[in-house]
């Protein structure tokens, strides 16, 4: 609770919910008062968020906003939803991405609205859930409900090849999501038998694993790790697990729900940061350069197949997979630097990929095409959108100044100096630096430069709305690069208590 | 007492300009002279900061911190600026060089449909160079040191619709190649910073008062720390941060073997070839080494080879760069391979230590290359976008402010007495000849500086019997002198090209004096003998520019044909066709990188992508699962409404396995 006497938490949670089931009572047929009316609720979401955001004590360590009942007394399963440094801009961010979702659909969806803006606003709770829900049960239910909607948006409104992406989308997800619910149960009956308290409550988990009450039998700790990191690593995805995401990131809608569905990569880095590094230090350390390894392949690999690619959409999806493998890197650097970095390195994929992603639905709304040859020479005719697109394409590669680098050079910094990592990593994964000015500007130099086909010659720029929407994502690519203190402040008293437990325990 | 926020003046001008021509400005004319005025300005906030300067206590700097930019624990990068001699002396060159060519630009580019942009870009450019020499920290001179390979990007793609411009280079294709090889570069930098941060736990270049010391404040006490290689063995710690770094130089210096982006540069408009592609961006690597020369100087004498591969690279790339240029046609490809060279030649000033020589090259270098690419490009413009110098000839009486322009900034490149270019290059052999702050001489060194200073001055002989004697050897066009705009800023570099020189005479010093409290180095005494080895140098470059010009403009001027090959290809054959090609480093990156890669890329997402990892591993993995449970077969329907079954089952399950136990 805050200062203010409200659950602002569960009221941001709540509030997408609401607005679906609102949406229900309007008729089908009354397509703008639906879209406004899910718009409003939407930016309500977004309003709670910020005001969340404002009430954060940046100074605090922990657990903050509490919201918390019994909900299944006898198992001691509870109700629990806070936010701490790690998942406040995580939270933050996909309040923002659900109202830019759903302008950048106002015309693009044109069949089943009520039902479409629906399933947003499911999916913009579910996601929300992930980021605050502090119970591990809790947490496990909205990461799973992620997958309904989703599947359910690319199934019935996206590409010709949807009913294959969602259903292998679906089915890998929640295949791997299993092993986590194993982790969730042995962890939560290996706390049960070692305090005596039945609970889920990962405050309470942590406070036992740093007091020593809960200490875990390695070889069960690095299972439950296993199970946990199985579950993320598809989700996130990291190299081999990947090869869901070019097919549902491609053949989901041309519309603005993209963003939100290429948040969900981003709940797993979170959970890795939560359960796999948080809750089980001594796993994480031993288990680091192993995944180490699997990190800077994600990062080479990505930005090699990503140069393969024709569809604009899928050399987007090949880089989030770079993106993440950057991530993954920060995070079993297992210090303050490298999980700054980290977090830094998904809002900023977030963001600029997330802006491609609406340029992208850009271009398709124009010219019915993703296909990189049939563009060619469309800055000419459409100015505004190429210079917004360049801006965004110069956050994703990193260059400094822009956010895109705040994360990667943090996390190299924080990898080079890691007791788990080290300089070696480094030299290889430098290669994707190079490699992502090489797939994006070259998709750049193929799509907007070059002669101007006369297909493209008539293409309308951006109008109004679009430019709003781009414009807002683009400013916070340069304005967080700028200031990336701004992110980095809140995080650091959570961090830094992270670290010192995680090298504390680690060392035992 | 001019107070020192003064300096904050220098960049935000032509930021100011930019934002500005990005969002407000529509109509060229606007555009132009703001863009000139900001530069103008910014010019006159240098000039105002050096007096500053000069007011703070002896062997004081301006050190100013602008805001936190990075704070994460006990990392912590300041964003602020840092005004030394160094940077005064490297503001003034950009800010002063910049102004006349954004002034000439307003000529040179009347009538693009695209000018405001053009002028947005000069500006950023401005902007981001300014950021690079002012730069208070590494990590924010890395900022400026992309960010203008970024105004490159934009300005080499300018025209980015056109197929391709003379000599057949794709726009859209030299932008993307120079900042990918640029990029290169910059992981060595960015693994340099790295370096040195988690070493000296700082990346600031000069700690604030009362602050950490910078990295090259502490940079003499570790100059015997190693880091173990474990097979390939030791390297100290300086040596390895001053690797890294020179692998960036290579990139943005143009230095071989990242020098291939350079001649394809030329594919953006001719002011940007003079300001970007000459005068001031390709030299931010000679500045990124005077700037951390603490650093450079204290690499151990266990590994004297960096050093001396430094100063290997810069030769080899002198005379590849030299060799080129004599072959070209193109008029702005002769230039570009001749800044190669010239940049090789400051390379290897900075790399013998010689770090006054080489800054004193890059200034008066700036200057007459600036101006030669003007001239240049006012007889592109004056001759129809003609860049063939075999479709010319004669313009000498056409042209008579351009010639004499051209002329001057050719003959200080040759190095011929008493111009800019003399005074500065004679120092860089001088230093090799008899060596430097007490190192040892090596005169096999400066004989061979002194064959590529040969080079160099036949080809500019070349060059100006091709462009202005003879007869005109294509009609088409109508060659006329350029308006004011154009032939103003030419006079003004012409001035500065015969005068540059007496900024650092052998009596004077003034240069070197000046940058003394940042490089710490003692004058050079002059001598009897560099006075015998630089009059016997010029004398050399003098007749080798006569030669050029004889042979083109007398002896075989009538065997000069459109289409047809060079008269000296006859007698020279295959290394003739080597120089013209650079040597093949395009042909052998194309090879044995680009292509390859283009078709791992290809091979990798169609076939192993998705035929291996997701056919054999993931629905491989799936089967066996299938074999195993035959029910699983039956739930994958491919309806969502089963899966969401399915999932809400999962949860009643989990629920009740809780209730259960």
């Amino acid at each position: 609770m805050t200062s203010l006497g409200f659950p602002l938490i569960s009221i941001a949670l709540l509030l997408p919910l609401v607005g679906a089931l609102v949406l229900l009572f309007v008729p089908k047929q009354q397509t703008s008062r639906i879209r406004m009316l899910a718009f409003s609720f939407g930016m309500a979401t977004l309003m709670v968020a910020l005001l969340i955001a404002a009430y954060f004590n940046t100074a605090a360590a922990g657990f903050q906003l509490v919201d918390t009942f019994d909900w299944i007394p006898g198992l001691g399963l509870r109700y629990t939803v806070s936010v701490d440094g790690v998942s406040l801009w995580f939270f933050v961010l996909a309040a923002l991405l659900t109202p830019i979702a759903q302008l950048a659909s106002w015309s693009l969806v044109e069949h089943d609205v009520r039902a479409f803006q629906a399933l947003l606003l499911v999916l913009s709770t579910a996601v929300l859930g992930t980021f605050v829900a502090q119970d591990m049960v809790l947490f496990y239910i909205f990461f799973e409900l992620t997958l309904v909607p989703t599947a359910l948006l690319i199934g019935r409104w996206g590409g010709a090849n949807r009913t294959k992406a969602a259903s292998q989308f679906f089915l890998y997800n929640f295949g791997a999501s299993l092993f986590m619910l194993v982790a969730i149960i042995a962890l939560y009956f290996a706390n049960r038998d070692a305090s005596g308290v039945a609970t889920a409550d990962i405050g309470t988990l942590l406070t036992n694993i740093q007091d020593g009450t809960l200490a875990l039998d390695p070889a069960l700790e690095r299972l439950i790790f296993g199970g946990f990191f199985l579950a993320f690593a598809v989700k996130l995805p990291l190299w081999p697990f990947h090869t869901w995401l070019p097919l549902s990131h491609a053949e989901s809608t041309d519309d603005g729900s993209i963003d939100l569905i290429g948040l969900l990569q981003k709940t797993a880095g979170y959970g890795m940061i939560r359960f796999c590094v948080q809750l089980l230090p001594a796993a994480a350390a031993w288990a680091a350069p192993a995944i180490g390894v699997l990190a800077v392949i994600s990062i080479l690999y990505g930005a090699l197949v990503a140069y393969g690619q024709n569809d604009i959409k899928r050399v987007l999806a090949f880089s989030t997979l770079s993106h993440m493998g950057f991530a993954v890197l920060g995070i079993f650097a297992l210090n303050e630097l490298g999980i700054s970095g980290a977090i830094m390195m998904m809002i900023a994929s977030g963001i600029a990929t997330g802006a491609l992603f609406l340029a992208s639905g850009m271009i398709v709304a124009r010219r019915g095409t993703r296909d990189i040859r049939e563009l060619g020479g469309i800055w000419q005719p459409m100015p505004i959108l190429g210079g917004l697109v360049l801006t965004a394409i110069f956050g994703s590669i990193g260059l400094p100044g822009l956010i895109g680098f705040a994360g990667e050079f943090t996390v190299m910094q924080g990898a080079w100096s890691s007791a788990t990592l080290g300089p070696g990593f480094l030299l290889v994964a430098v290669f994707g630096v190079i490699l992502a000015a090489g797939y994006l500007l070259t998709m750049y130099q193929r799509a907007f430069m070059g002669e101007l086909k006369p297909l493209n010659a008539e293409l309308p720029d951006l109008a109004g709305r679009e430019i709003a929407l781009l414009g807002l994502l683009v400013l916070l690519i340069v304005g967080l690069g700028i200031v990336p203190n701004a992110l980095f402040g809140p995080m650091q008293a959570t961090l830094q208590q992270i670290a010192a437990s995680a090298a504390q325990l680690a060392l035992r | 007492m001019v107070p020192t926020w003064i300096v904050l003046l220098i960049p935000a001008f032509p930021l100011f300009g930019f934002l500005l021509n990005t969002f407000l400005i529509r109509r060229e004319r606007e555009a132009g002279w703001l863009a000139s005025a900001m530069v103008l300005l910014s010019f006159v906030a240098t000039i105002m900061s050096m007096v500053a300067l000069a007011g703070q206590p002896e062997g004081a700097r301006i050190n100013l911190t602008v805001f936190e930019w990075f704070t994460i624990g006990s990392f912590r990068v300041p964003f602020g600026v840092l005004f030394d001699q160094l940077t005064a002396v490297m503001a003034l060159l950009v800010t002063g060089v910049g102004a006349l060519i954004h002034v000439y630009s307003i000529g040179y580019m009347h009538g693009d449909k695209r000018a405001v942009r053009f002028f947005a870009y000069l500006n950023l450019f401005v902007f981001m160079m300014l950021v690079l020499v002012m730069a208070n920290t590494m990590l924010l001179l890395f900022l400026g040191w992309e960010g203008v390979g970024l105004a490159s990007f934009l300005l080499i793609g300018f025209w980015f619709e056109r197929k391709s411009v003379e000599p057949g280079i794709v726009p859209a294709a030299a932008a993307v190649k120079a900042f990918v090889t640029n990029r290169v570069g910059d992981a060595g930098v960015i693994l340099a910073m790295l370096l040195i941060f988690a070493t000296f736990g700082t990346l600031s270049f000069y700690g604030a008062e009362g602050q950490v010391p910078g990295f090259l404040e502490q940079a003499p006490n570790l100059a015997f720390e190693s880091i173990n290689l474990g097979a390939l063995g030791t390297i100290t710690v300086l040596g390895a941060i001053g690797l890294l770094l020179f692998v960036g130089v290579t990139g943005k210096s143009a230095q071989v073997p990242l020098f291939t982006w350079l001649p394809d540069a030329m594919a953006g408009p001719t002011p940007v070839s003079a300001l970007i592609h000459a005068a001031t961006m390709v030299t931010s690597g000679v500045y990124l080494m005077a700037r951390n020369r603490v650093l450079f100087e204290n690499i151990g004498s266990g590994d004297s080879w960096i050093p001396g591969l430094i100063v290997a690279i810069g030769l080899i790339t002198a005379i590849i760069g030299a060799t080129a240029a004599v072959t070209q046609w193109d008029i702005k490809r002769v230039l570009a391979y001749s800044t190669v060279s010239q940049l090789g030649y400051m390379v290897v000033a900075v790399g013998m230590g010689a770090t006054t020589a080489a800054m004193f090259h890059l200034l008066t270098h700036g200057i007459f290359k600036a101006l030669l690419f003007l001239a240049a490009g006012s007889i592109i413009h004056a001759t129809n976008d003609t860049q063939d110098m075999r479709h010319m000839g004669g313009l000498r009486k056409r042209m008579p402010i351009t010639f004499w322009a051209f002329a001057l900034g050719g003959a200080a490149l040759a190095g011929i007495v008493p111009l800019a270019g003399f005074w500065s290059k004679d120092e860089i052999i001088a230093a090799a000849w008899f060596g430097y702050a007490g190192a040892q001489g090596n005169p096999l060194l400066a004989v061979m500086l002194i064959a590529t200073s040969l080079l160099t001055a036949f080809y500019v002989g070349r060059q100006l019997a091709l462009i202005f004697w003879g007869e005109q050897r294509d009609h088409t066009y109508h060659a006329h002198e350029s308006g004011r705009s154009m032939t103003t800023p030419l006079i003004i570099l012409a001035v500065l090209t015969v005068a540059g020189g007496t900024i650092n005479l052998p009596g004077s010093h003034f240069l070197d004096s000046y940058l003394e409290p940042v490089f710490g180095t003692a004058v050079e005494e002059f001598t009897l003998g560099k006075g015998i080895l630089a009059a016997v140098v010029t004398l050399l470059a003098g007749g080798a520019l006569y030669a050029g010009w004889w042979v083109y403009a007398r002896a075989w001027a009538t065997r000069v044909r459109l289409a047809k090959p060079d008269p000296l290809y006859h007698y020279t054959g295959a290394i003739w066709e080597g120089a013209e090609t650079a040597w093949g480093f395009d042909w052998l990156y194309d090879a044995a990188i680009g292509r390859p890669y283009k078709h791992v890329a290809a091979w990798t997402s169609s076939v192993f992508d998705q035929q291996g990892i997701q056919g054999i591993l993931v629905e491989g993995t799936g089967n066996v699962i299938g074999w195993l449970s035959a029910g699983f077969r039956r739930i994958q329907t491919g309806y969502i409404r089963n899966y969401v079954l399915v999932f809400f089952g999962g949860v009643i399950v989990l629920l009740g396995y809780f209730v259960l136990s």
